[in-house]
């Protein structure tokens, strides 16, 4: 049992970092946290399959990326029956988000979802999370050149959404 | 001529040594790469910045009490271990009922012998698929076939690893990729008296169609993904 109150131990130390990844890829606050509450669940029972020795922020990150893959898979099935929804309006409709995030967090977010989710999640992963490139191609599962193309195409557009 | 790709990755500390110092002394020298690197470098830290503030930002209760309280709903080796006795009394759900008609779950520690034959070993608490088992798991495709054991779905659980759920002659389960090595993360014996194809027909075993349907992430993989696995050595 000592192993499993560690794990939780080091489950909730990682939960800032998970909240932080969590906002890189999502439209808004509320999705955010709903993606970090659905990572720590799985992340909970997929106990057993996490290496001790291993790195545990790879593992979450990948655990928290699946779900959020999932997440816009089932959401694109789901709007392609209804209205396609204007992404702009959409970020930042959360009232949680007038509270409790900055005006200059809402706008980074803008600007990440704007890229493609294939940039979004490469950018989040290096420039934010500060993995290696070599990291990040593990963790999504690529390899190596397809992380540093999809990097320069996520950069070169950020530039101009996030201005100099 | 220094590319994007090759200024992003000396930005990013990338480089080895010896390129790194060969591209600080083009961008040292020239205005223009000198500029984009400034402004890549602004652009990043302007990103980063509110991202980073949620570092420092409280955590919301919610987000905290998930840690606390795990989920009950575990059909893995490890925590059916741990919960076994709770659950003894627990209202079994209406599929539980027929598949303790059909087929008798079993759990890992003295159940399993240790025969160099056996399909399965047991290493410091973990259970590995052995012999005929393990090569099945290797180089078989669900889409040929061959000797005793069937493979059935081929997929990636949440952790990104590649699982195969399996049927022979006296069980069914389901192993992951881990280590190098086919970890078997559910064993359900077949029934008494019923043969193979028996289960073939009926289809998979309910508890392993549970322990499926808990571990996949997104999509089984198609006959062509299951080939490209394969040559990857199942990573």
């Amino acid at each position: 049992m000592d192993r499993s109150l560690t794990f939780d131990h080091e489950l909730a130390a990682m939960l800032p970092r998970l909240r932080r990844f969590a906002h890189t890829l999502s439209r808004n606050g509320s999705d955010a946290d709903d993606l970090t509450q659905a990572a720590i669940e799985r992340a909970l029972r997929s106990e057993a399959q996490w290496q001790p020795g291993t790195r545990l922020d790879s593992w979450l990150f990948r655990i928290m990326r699946n779900l959020w893959i999932d997440t816009i898979r089932s959401r694109s099935r789901k709007e392609r029956f209804e209205a396609p929804p204007e992404e702009a309006e959409r970020v930042g409709e959360d009232p949680r988000d007038a509270i409790e995030a900055s005006i200059e967090l809402q706008r980074v977010m803008a600007a990440m979802q704007r890229l493609p989710d294939e940039q979004r999640e490469v950018v989040a992963l290096i420039l934010i999370e500060g993995f290696g490139y070599r990291e990040a191609a593990e963790l999504l599962g690529l390899p190596i050149g397809t992380v540093s193309s999809r990097l320069v195409r996520g950069r070169t557009a950020l530039l101009e959404l996030v201005g100099m | 001529m220094v590319t994007d790709e090759t200024l992003f990755a000396w930005l990013d500390g990338e480089l080895d040594p010896q390129e790194a110092e060969r591209i600080a002394a083009e961008v040292a020298a020239d205005d223009k790469l000198a500029e984009r690197a400034k402004q890549h470098r602004a652009m990043q830290s302007r990103l980063k910045g509110p991202f980073d503030r949620l570092l420092d930002a409280e955590v919301p209760e919610p987000l905290l009490a998930a840690v606390r309280k795990p989920e009950p709903e575990i059909i893995d080796f490890a925590a059916a271990q741990r919960s076994r006795e709770a659950r003894r009394w627990a209202p079994l759900p209406q599929w539980a009922a027929v598949a303790a008609t059909l087929a008798v779950g079993i759990f890992v520690g003295t159940m399993v012998p240790q025969r160099s034959d056996a399909p399965v070993e047991v290493q410091g608490g973990r259970v590995y698929a052995a012999a005929a088992l393990n090569h099945a798991l290797d180089t078989q495709l669900a889409s040929a076939p061959s000797g005793d054991v069937r493979i059935g779905l081929t997929f990636r659980d949440q952790s990104g690893a590649i699982c195969r759920s399996f049927a022979q002659t006296a069980a069914s389960g389901l192993a992951c990729r881990g280590n190098g090595r086919w970890q078997v993360r559910g064993l359900f014996a077949a029934p008494e008296g019923q043969s193979s194809d028996y289960r073939m027909a009926a289809g998979m075993d309910p508890n392993l169609a549970a322990l499926v349907d808990s571990t996949m992430a997104g999509e089984p993989l198609d006959a062509n993904l299951e080939k490209a696995a394969r040559e990857r050595g199942w990573r």
